[in-house]
C-alpha cells in the first residue's frame, strides 16, 4: 500500500487553522505507525473548505475540508482503521481523482496553478517529477527568437491586469541595444482580494523561475528580480529556497544546462506600498528609492531599471511560459479566445458560496464562473454585481454576466481584467460604498506625486463621503464626472488613470443610487436632475 | 536636425531635445509648473500635457523627446478644459490670498488661474499642508502654498548637490521635508536658496522680501556679483534705492538661474551704516601731507584692537587716495627697493583684475612677491 | 567697524561628521550592504525587523556609513507602509481592509477596537500592548472578515468577538508580567 498524506499549509491554509491540523495528523501518523508519505503542499485553491487535506492510497485520492484537528482520529480512521466511524459526508470534498464530483473544482482548467496542492513547494524533486525544467531544457535547443515567437504565437497577453501581448514585449527588449538587461517579475500583488500570485508561489515557485529563466533566455536578460509583497513572508521563503534549489540544480547562475546562458535571480522584498505595482515605480523601489512612478517614455524595455533596457512580467504571467513552451503555442492560443488564449486565475471571494482561487480558460462567460465553480451567491442573497480588477477595475452588474472573460469584452463593461481580484457582490451592498471603498484605497495609496491623483482622488473621495453622508449636493455627480474624466486623462500612471474606473462604472450601472444620495439640496431640484438623466 | 509640426508650424529641433523646450523657444507656450530647464524632467504638474497625433492619451511634453514627423497639438479644447481642472485642483489646496501674498505679480499658479479664470476652486477647499517654518535667517517656508512641483527637490539634488531635503510622506499628504523635520540649520541645507529662486509659488520666500513691496513696484538692476572671482551675474530687485531681494537670471552667462548664500542672501552691507563710502587717510599721514592742521599721533593701543574710530581719519578724494598710494609705495621702492614691496590680492576680484595686479606688481613694481589669498 | 569674535560653529548632524560609533548589531546590518546602492530598503527592513522600529539614531548612523543623503533615507523610510518610527507595542492588531473584508464590515471591527483602546490607527495603547494597524488585504479573503495580532489570525470575526480576544491576550500578558 501506498499512500501519501497531503495538507494544504498556503498563507490562507494557515490563517485558517491548517497547522494545528498538521500537527494532530503528524503525531497520528507516528502514533499510529502509519507509512505514509506526509506532504506540505500549496492550496488547492478551494479556500472556503481549507484547511484541505488529500489522502491517496494506491493512487486514489480523497479530499477533506476543512479539516479541523477533531476531524483527524475518525479521517485516518476511515483509510487506516477498523471499519468506518463517525465520518461525515459533509467533510469529504471529493472522492474522484479528477474532482468531477465537485464543480469548483472539475469545472476549472488549470494551467499555471495545475501542481499547487500536489507538491511539495520545498522539493525540487517533485517539481522534477512532474516535468519539471523540461521546458526549460526544450527552449534551449531552440534559437531565442524562436522562443520569443512561441511566446506571440501563444496569444499571451500580461496577466498583470493591462493584457499587453507578452511575445511583443520581449521582443522588444530583445532588440534593445544596450547591455545589461534585466528580466524583473512583478510579484508585487497590492489589489486587495487578489492573491492568486502567492497561491501559485506558496505552491509551485519552480514554475516561476523556469518560466523566469526561459525569459531570460529569449530576450537575452542576465540579470532577473522577483519584486515580491512585503506581507507575504511564506512566499519569499519558498522562493528563497527555491532558488537556492535551481542554482544547485544548474539552471540559475553561469552556463545554464551547459547552453552558455547566465542569468541569476535576485529577490527584492516590497515595503508595502500599492503603487510599486506600476512599472516605473516598481523599478525605483529595487534601486532603493521612493516608489514614484516616472513618465512613460523612455519606456522600460529603453530604458528602465538604472537606466538598461528593462522587461517586467507578472508571476502569472512567467508561470505560464513553461506549458507554452512544452505544449506549444496552438495549444496555449487554442484555450482562449482570438485575440488572447490561455487560461486566467481568479481569486474569487466576497458573497460567494464556494470562493477561492480559480483558474478557467479565456473566454469562459462570467456566469459559469460565479454559478458553476462558484455556486452563486451566499446565504440565499440576490447578486447585484461582480467587481474585477479592485481599485483599476469596476462592478459589473449582474444583467450582464454573460460577458465572457476576455480583455476587450471586459474593458467594454468599463472594468478591466485586472490582475484577478473577483468580488462578488450581494443586493445589500451600496454600489456609491463600493466607489467610496475603493477610491479611499487608491487615494490612500497615491504617491503623491502629481496632482490629479494626489488632489483629484481626493476631492472625489469628499464628493462620495458626502454622497454616502445624505449631505449630497445638486452639481456633484456631474462635479463627480469631470474629474472622473480630468483624473482619468492625465493622471502620470496607470495608477491614477484607472482610479476613478470603480466610480464611472457603479455611475453608469447604478446612477439611480448615485440620485438618491443627492437628498440634502433642495428637494425639487434634486427631483428635476433625476428626471433630466433618467 | 529634425522636422516636427507643432500646431500647425512647421519646426526644426535638435536630436534628443525635449518638445516643451522646443515649443518655447520657438514663442509657443506650453503652461507648465514643474519644469525647468536645468533640471530633469518630472511630469508632475500635468500642464505641459499635448495632444500628439496617433497617441490615444495626452503626452507629457516636458519629458518626450522629438521625433521626426511628430504632429503635436498643443491647445485642443480637450486640454485646454483638463488644465482649466487641473488648476482647479490645484488651487482647492492652495490659499488664493493674493491681495496679501509676496508672490503676487512673479507667481506662476497665479498666472494660470488668471489665463483659465479661476477666483476660486469649485471643488472642496483642503489644505494638505498647512506647515509654516520660519527657522533660518535667510528664508521662510510655508507649505500651505506648496503645490507639490518639486523643483526645490531637484535643485537641491541635481544643481546644489546638498540634498538638505526631500519628499517625505506619501500621497495627499506628501510633503517637503528635512529628515525628521528638524530645522533646517540642523539639516544638510547650505542656504543657497536656489530653491527659493525657482519656487514657483510664495512656498518659499526670501525674508528680505516680506511685506516690503509688491513686485511691479519693484525695479531691476543686474551686476556682477562681487564675492568672488567667478562672477556670477545677479539680478537686485530694488523699491526706491533699497534693494529687496537678490536673485539669479535665466540669461546669466557664468552661473544660469543659480547663485550662493552669499550672492542672494549677503547684500545687506550695500546699505550698512558702517560702510565706508570714501577713501580715509589716518590723520598722522594726514598731518604730514599738509591735508589738516591738527597734529595727532597714533596712540600706543594698537588700532586694530576694538573699533576703529572714524574720528582718527579724514575723507579723501579718490584721485588724492591713489596719489598717496602711489607716491608711498614709490617711496619705499626708492629707499629700500623693490622686493621690499609684497602684493596680496583677494579671491573676491577677477580673472582680469588679479592678472592686472599681478602684472602692475611685476612690471611696475619689479618684485615678483605677489600671492593670493585663496592660495593661503 | 567691529570685528566679531569667532562663534565655535555649530555641530551639523546630517553631513557626517563622526559622532559615536554605531552599535555592533547595527555595523552587522550594514556591513552585509556596503557599496550596495539599491539596498536602502532591504536595509531599512532588517533595521526594523532587528528593533521592531526604525529608531531615528540608527538611520542617522546608517545614511553617514552607507553613504545616503539623510533626506532620502527619511523620504524611503516615510514613504512606505511598512515602516514606523515609534516601538510597536506587544501585540500588533491588523485589521484587514480588503475588499471581501469591508463587504463584510470590517470598518466596525476597525472602529470598535479604536473606540475599546482609546487610539487612532497606528497608534499603541496607554499600557504599551496593543498596536492597531490595517493591511491592505491578508489574502484570505474566504475567511473575512480577519484580524491578524501577531502572527495569529482570528477569522470571520466580529467586533465583540475580537475585543474578547485582546481581553484575553491582556489578561495573559497581565499574568506573565506577574510570574
Amino acid at each position: 500500500m501506498k499512500a501519501i498524506i497531503r495538507i494544504g499549509m498556503s498563507t490562507s491554509d494557515i490563517a485558517a487553522g491548517a497547522e494545528d491540523t498538521f500537527r494532530a495528523i503528524e503525531s497520528a501518523v507516528r502514533h499510529r505507525q502509519l507509512d505514509v508519505t506526509l506532504k506540505r503542499t500549496g492550496s488547492l485553491g478551494a479556500s472556503h473548505r481549507e484547511p484541505v487535506v488529500d489522502i491517496e492510497i494506491d493512487g486514489q485520492s480523497t479530499l477533506y475540508g476543512p479539516v479541523t484537528p477533531e476531524r483527524v482520529t475518525p479521517m485516518l480512521d476511515q483509510h487506516f482503521g477498523a471499519g468506518e466511524r463517525g465520518v461525515s459526508d459533509d467533510w469529504v470534498i471529493s472522492r474522484k481523482n479528477d474532482r468531477s464530483d465537485y464543480p469548483f473544482l472539475g469545472k476549472q482548467y488549470k494551467v499555471t496553478t495545475k501542481l499547487c496542492g500536489i507538491i511539495d513547494p520545498f522539493s525540487l524533486e517533485d517539481y522534477l517529477a512532474h516535468d519539471g525544467y523540461q521546458a526549460l531544457k526544450q527552449a534551449l535547443k531552440m534559437p531565442p527568437e524562436a522562443v520569443v515567437q512561441t511566446v506571440k504565437d501563444s496569444k499571451l497577453r500580461g496577466r498583470g491586469g493591462a493584457g499587453f501581448p507578452t511575445g511583443i514585449k520581449w521582443e522588444l527588449l530583445r532588440k534593445a541595444p544596450k547591455h545589461p538587461k534585466f528580466l524583473i517579475c512583478n510579484a508585487d500583488e497590492g489589489d486587495p482580494g487578489a492573491f492568486m500570485d502567492r497561491a501559485t508561489i506558496e505552491g509551485d515557485p519552480h514554475k516561476l523561475l523556469e518560466g523566469m529563466i526561459i525569459a531570460a533566455y529569449a530576450t537575452g536578460a542576465s540579470q532577473g528580480y522577483i519584486y515580491a509583497r512585503a506581507e507575504y513572508p511564506l512566499a519569499v521563503n519558498i522562493l528563497r529556497n527555491a532558488i537556492a534549489q535551481a542554482r544547485e540544480y544548474g539552471v540559475l547562475g553561469e552556463n545554464i544546462l551547459g547552453s552558455g546562458l547566465n542569468f541569476d535571480v535576485t529577490i527584492k522584498e516590497g515595503a508595502g506600498a500599492f503603487v510599486c505595482g506600476e512599472e516605473t515605480a516598481l523599478m525605483h523601489s529595487i534601486e532603493g528609492k521612493r516608489g514614484m512612478p516616472s513618465m512613460r517614455p523612455p519606456y522600460p524595455a529603453q530604458s528602465g531599471l538604472w537606466g538598461y533596457p528593462s522587461n517586467i512580467n507578472n508571476v502569472e504571467t512567467l508561470t505560464s511560459i513553461s506549458s507554452i513552451i512544452l505544449n506549444g503555442a496552438d495549444w496555449y492560443a487554442g484555450l482562449g479566445t482570438a485575440k488572447s488564449g490561455g487560461t486566467k486565475a481568479f481569486a474569487l471571494a466576497g458573497a460567494i458560496q464556494r470562493s477561492g482561487l480559480v483558474e478557467v480558460p479565456i473566454g469562459t462567460p462570467l456566469k459559469e464562473l460565479i454559478y458553476d465553480i462558484g455556486g452563486g451567491c451566499a446565504n440565499g442573497r440576490e447578486l447585484k454585481a461582480v467587481q474585477m480588477g479592485g481599485p483599476s477595475g469596476g462592478c459589473i452588474p449582474a444583467r450582464m454576466l454573460d460577458t465572457i472573460i476576455d480583455y476587450d469584452e471586459i474593458s467594454a463593461t468599463g472594468a478591466i481584467m485586472g490582475s484577478g481580484g473577483m468580488i462578488v457582490l450581494d443586493d445589500t451592498v451600496s454600489m456609491v460604498n463600493i466607489a467610496h471603498y475603493f477610491l479611499s484605497f487608491t487615494q490612500d495609496e497615491s504617491c503623491g506625486k502629481c496632482v490629479p491623483c494626489r488632489v483629484g482622488t481626493r476631492q472625489m473621495l469628499n464628493i462620495l463621503q458626502r454622497l454616502l453622508d445624505g449631505r449630497g449636493r445638486i452639481d456633484d455627480i456631474e462635479k463627480l464626472r469631470r474629474l472622473c474624466y480630468t483624473v482619468g486623462k492625465s493622471s502620470l500612471c496607470g495608477l491614477g488613470q484607472t482610479a476613478p474606473n470603480p466610480v464611472l462604472t457603479t455611475l453608469r450601472y447604478f446612477e439611480d443610487e448615485y440620485l438618491a444620495a443627492v437628498t440634502n439640496d433642495v428637494q425639487g431640484q434634486t427631483k428635476l436632475v433625476a428626471e433630466a438623466s433618467v | 536636425m529634425i522636422t516636427l509640426t507643432i500646431n500647425g508650424k512647421t519646426i526644426h529641433a535638435n536630436p534628443g531635445e525635449k518638445v516643451l523646450d522646443v515649443a518655447l523657444r520657438h514663442g509657443i507656450d506650453i503652461p507648465h509648473l514643474c519644469h525647468h530647464k536645468d533640471l530633469l524632467p518630472s511630469g508632475s504638474c500635468r500642464m505641459c500635457l499635448v495632444q500628439v497625433e496617433g497617441a490615444a492619451k495626452p503626452q507629457t511634453s516636458c519629458g518626450m523627446t522629438v521625433q521626426d514627423g511628430m504632429v503635436i497639438e498643443t491647445d485642443t479644447e480637450d486640454i485646454e478644459a483638463m488644465r482649466r481642472d487641473l488648476i482647479d485642483l490645484f488651487v482647492s489646496d492652495h490659499p488664493l490670498t493674493c491681495v496679501t501674498c509676496d508672490k503676487n505679480g512673479s507667481c506662476n499658479l497665479q498666472d494660470y488661474a488668471y489665463r483659465y479664470n479661476i477666483s476660486e476652486t469649485s471643488f472642496d477647499f483642503e489644505l494638505s499642508r498647512p506647515k509654516y517654518y520660519d527657522d533660518n535667517p535667510f528664508y521662510i517656508r510655508d507649505y500651505q502654498y506648496c503645490i507639490m512641483c518639486g523643483k526645490c527637490v531637484r535643485v537641491c539634488d541635481e544643481v546644489v548637490g546638498a540634498n538638505a531635503i526631500d519628499f517625505s510622506q506619501r500621497g495627499f499628504e506628501t510633503i517637503i521635508s528635512t529628515p525628521f523635520d528638524v530645522p533646517l540649520a540642523e539639516s544638510a541645507c547650505v542656504f543657497c536658496g536656489n530653491c527659493v529662486q525657482i519656487c514657483p509659488t510664495a512656498a518659499l520666500l526670501p525674508r528680505s522680501k516680506i511685506g516690503k513691496g509688491r513686485e511691479w513696484e519693484m525695479s531691476r538692476k543686474q551686476t556682477i556679483c562681487g564675492y568672488c572671482g567667478v562672477g556670477c551675474t545677479v539680478e537686485y530687485a530694488l523699491k526706491g534705492d533699497k534693494i529687496i531681494y537678490a536673485q539669479g537670471t535665466p540669461d546669466g552667462t557664468v552661473n544660469g538661474e543659480f547663485l550662493c548664500v552669499k550672492g542672494r542672501f549677503g547684500w545687506d552691507f550695500v546699505t550698512s551704516p558702517d560702510r565706508l563710502t570714501t577713501p580715509l587717510v589716518r590723520k598722522d599721514l594726514a598731518y604730514e601731507l599738509g591735508l589738516t592742521d591738527e597734529p595727532w599721533e597714533m596712540p600706543q593701543t594698537p588700532v586694530f584692537k576694538g573699533k576703529p574710530k572714524l574720528s582718527n581719519y579724514i575723507p579723501v578724494s579718490w584721485e588724492q587716495a591713489i596719489d598717496i598710494t602711489a607716491t608711498k609705495l614709490a617711496d619705499v621702492v626708492k629707499q629700500h627697493g623693490s622686493d621690499a614691496v609684497g602684493g596680496l590680492t583677494s579671491a573676491r576680484c577677477t580673472n582680469e583684475e588679479n592678472y592686472l595686479f599681478q602684472k602692475f606688481m611685476r612690471a611696475g613694481v619689479g618684485t615678483n612677491s605677489v600671492d593670493h589669498c585663496a592660495r593661503l | 567697524m567691529e570685528l566679531k569674535t569667532k562663534k565655535p560653529l555649530k555641530k551639523q548632524v546630517y553631513l557626517g561628521q563622526p559622532q559615536d560609533p554605531p552599535p555592533p548589531e547595527l555595523i552587522a546590518i550594514l556591513d552585509k550592504y556596503r557599496g550596495k546602492p539599491d539596498a536602502l530598503i532591504t536595509v531599512l527592513e532588517e533595521i526594523q525587523h532587528h528593533y521592531g522600529y526604525l529608531p531615528r539614531k540608527q538611520l542617522e548612523h546608517t545614511a553617514r556609513e552607507l553613504g545616503f543623503p539623510m533626506s532620502r533615507v527619511f523620504g524611503v523610510a516615510t514613504f512606505y507602509n511598512l515602516f514606523q518610527f515609534s516601538p510597536p507595542g506587544r501585540y500588533q492588531v491588523r485589521v484587514c481592509k480588503g475588499t471581501a473584508c469591508h463587504v463584510g464590515h470590517s470598518e466596525e471591527i476597525l472602529s470598535y477596537l479604536k473606540e475599546k483602546l482609546n487610539i487612532d490607527e497606528d497608534e499603541t495603547s496607554a499600557d504599551g500592548l496593543f498596536t492597531l494597524q490595517t493591511v491592505a488585504c491578508v489574502g484570505a479573503c474566504s475567511l473575512a472578515p480577519i484580524v491578524v495580532v501577531n502572527e495569529r489570525t482570528y477569522a470571520r470575526t466580529t467586533p465583540e468577538k475580537m475585543w474578547d480576544a485582546l481581553e484575553h491576550l491582556r489578561a495573559e500578558a497581565v499574568e506573565e508580567v506577574a510570574s
